[in-house]
């Protein structure tokens, strides 16, 4: 691994809109603060609608396309500051320095092209046009697919899902990134699948020194698999910290959604579940965001604005302002 | 909620709810596809049973033809002790109601235009020949008890997230007033504490003394819910019997793979003895 504990991404105060003709912008991000290393896998959990996706759509550049507008803050990748960056230069980032592999594994690949085409074009998008057949096979050795020259001439419904999530992440890899953001990459897929798919990004992070986004709500399989977890609530990172670190978590939200896991649930006992829905966006209340679903809420934490998170960079970070109550939990 | 009916002549039946010997097969020739393979299964009053394997395994299927929405080829489906599908009808007269379905995406399964409280209390009037103030007070009710306070009980599906709409959908499928629940992957459209939520009812109405079958590839709600399971493969049953035991100690390979591939604590202990072998 090339230089670890030195950030390869900073997310800094980033707020994302909405903007709107006749309404106001609608805050869908507020508050987000984090860094991701070099050659490391971080995971970033809550439930839906808390901003997740949004997060991962700055980070490739999409964010517009789709509506977003990166209001102020700044994502910085290498020195650069993507958040005010042309397409010209999102043209050489997106693709060869971050690759994306989308939540859908059924739905992202062109369905009309075969595998062949789909990994020449990500190869060609290097700059290098010469052995592509060549160096298609290699990608589709490294993602673990057997039988490599009759899937090149498949089309994607003729593959299974986990396969066909194997030539995306194959896709891309062709560019041999740094940072690779996986959006929920195994959503819709069997467990067995699941973990196969997880040992493989566990393997390129360690052969390739990628660094890895995984996007996810299943909280036991950020555990296993990531070194850092990012927990965001309601479009603010609520907690920051190593898998080690979160085992003793100090946001009431963090420990809600680990008291709700069943996997260490004794059968038949009550799961405990998190008080109310998630704020919609738009209808955030004053202070913290989590207060009205808190247990352990006080006064103070329903004035003002959502609170920062506290702590350095890089170590145990949390947004709650009142972590000495949480023993009470 | 009602009292639960009573069953009639066939109270005595040692199983609410019996398959035996079921195969379904769809296409001919070259095209076809065994999806069931003999399979017999059992569903005691009261018992929360499972049916695990990966997608592609029949366990849908399965699902469906205990549902009554889809014809064994061959073999034969009891509920009660009367065989379920007749000619070219399932499921009829009383039996109807006793045997509801939830399906997997909350999303397809409701009418986009109706209201929580509408598509419950169409629901009911069909089941129930009631009047729709009648049908409405109860379709409250029902979605009350599953967590949908009024405010949220007219809203439309697009409205409401994932695990109000899955409630929603428990919810209709309750308001038959059933004795056996069939649920198909219930949680897996679903995030974390919608899950937790969700189970939880789940419970409640197994308290209630309801017969669930929740079908699933997700083997910690399986574990969390389930007494018996039947793991699935390619069709066939390959290992049933108390889930503990074949949490604790799998017989198949196919089980320990299942089970050593969940993530966190739960698969750790699977994996090491997968590994040790």
């Amino acid at each position: 691994m090339s230089t670890p504990n030195k950030p390869l991404i900073q997310i800094k105060d980033v707020v994302i809109g909405i903007p709107h003709k006749r309404r106001p912008t609608l805050i869908i991000v507020d508050k987000a603060n984090f860094d991701i290393n070099y050659g490391e896998m971080v995971g970033i959990v809550g439930e839906s609608g808390s901003g997740k996706t949004m997060i991962c759509r700055t980070m490739i550049g999409t964010l517009e396309r789709r509506g977003g507008k990166i209001l102020s803050g700044e994502v910085i990748f290498e020195g650069q500051n993507l958040a005010t960056a042309s397409d010209a230069t999102w043209k050489n980032l997106r693709g060869k320095s971050i690759g994306y592999v989308p939540q859908s594994a059924l739905a992202g690949p062109n369905p009309v092209l075969t595998i062949e085409a789909q990994l020449t074009e990500a190869l060609r998008n290097t700059g290098d046009t010469k052995n592509i057949k060549a160096r298609s096979k290699e990608l589709l050795d490294l993602v673990k697919i057997r039988r490599v020259d009759t899937v090149m001439k498949q089309y994607p419904y003729q593959l299974s899902g986990g396969m066909r999530q194997r030539v995306m992440i194959a896709c891309a890899l062709a560019t041999s990134p740094k940072l690779l953001i996986a959006d929920e990459p195994t959503t819709g897929l069997d467990v067995t699948v699941q973990s196969q798919i997880m040992d493989l990004l566990k393997e390129i992070r360690s052969t390739m020194g990628t660094a890895i986004v995984l996007i996810s709500h299943d909280l036991a399989l950020i555990d296993e698999v990531c070194d850092r977890v990012v927990v965001m609530h309601a479009g603010a990172t609520v907690e920051v910290g190593s898998v080690k670190e979160l085992e003793k978590p100090r946001h009431p939200y963090t420990i809600a959604l680990n008291s709700s896991r069943i996997d260490i649930a004794k059968p038949g006992s009550e799961l405990v579940t998190i008080k109310g829905n998630a704020p919609s966006v738009g209808e955030w209340n004053l202070g913290c965001r989590f207060a009205e679903r808190c247990s352990i809420v006080q006064s103070d934490c329903k004035v003002g604005v959502h609170p920062e998170l506290i702590g350095a960079s890089g170590t145990h970070q949390s947004a709650c302002i009142h972590t000495e109550l949480l023993e009470r939990i | 909620m009602y009292p639960h009916r009573t069953l009639g002549a066939n109270l005595m039946a040692e199983f609410l709810l019996e398959a035996k010997n079921v195969s379904v097969t769809f296409g001919s020739g070259s095209t076809k596809v065994e999806a069931v393979k003999n399979c017999s299964l059992t569903l005691r009053s009261g018992e929360p049973i499972g049916i695990v394997g990966e997608s592609g395994s029949g366990k849908s299927t399965l699902a469906r033809v205990l549902a009554g929405l889809q014809a064994p080829t061959e073999g034969e489906i009891f509920f009660n002790g009367e065989p379920v599908y007749k000619g070219s009808k399932s499921y009829t007269g009383e039996a109807r109601r006793q045997v509801q379905m939830v399906f997997q995406d909350p999303y397809g399964s409701l009418n986009p235009q109706l209201t929580g409280l509408n598509a419950v209390a169409e629901a009911v009037r069909i089941h129930d020949k009631t009047n729709k103030d009648e049908s409405e007070n109860r379709a409250l009710e029902l979605l009350r008890r599953m967590g949908i306070a009024e405010l949220d009980a007219i809203k439309k599906p697009r409205q409401l997230s994932g695990g109000q709409r899955q409630r929603v959908s428990v919810a209709r499928a309750l308001s038959a007033n059933p004795t056996v629940l069939l649920a198909d992957e219930p949680t897996s459209a679903i995030d974390q504490s919608a899950q937790a939520q969700l189970l939880n009812l789940f419970r409640g109405l197994l308290d209630d003394g309801l017969s669930i079958v929740l079908v699933s590839h997700d083997l910690g709600v399986i574990r969390y819910l389930t007494q018996r399971v039947y793991v699935m493969k390619d069709g066939v049953f390959v290992e049933s019997g108390i889930t503990e035991e074949i949490f604790n100690d799998p017989l198949e390979d196919y089980t320990k793979l299942l089970l050593a591939s969940i993530p966190g604590d739960l698969g750790v202990a699977a994996r090491r003895k997968l590994n040790k072998n």
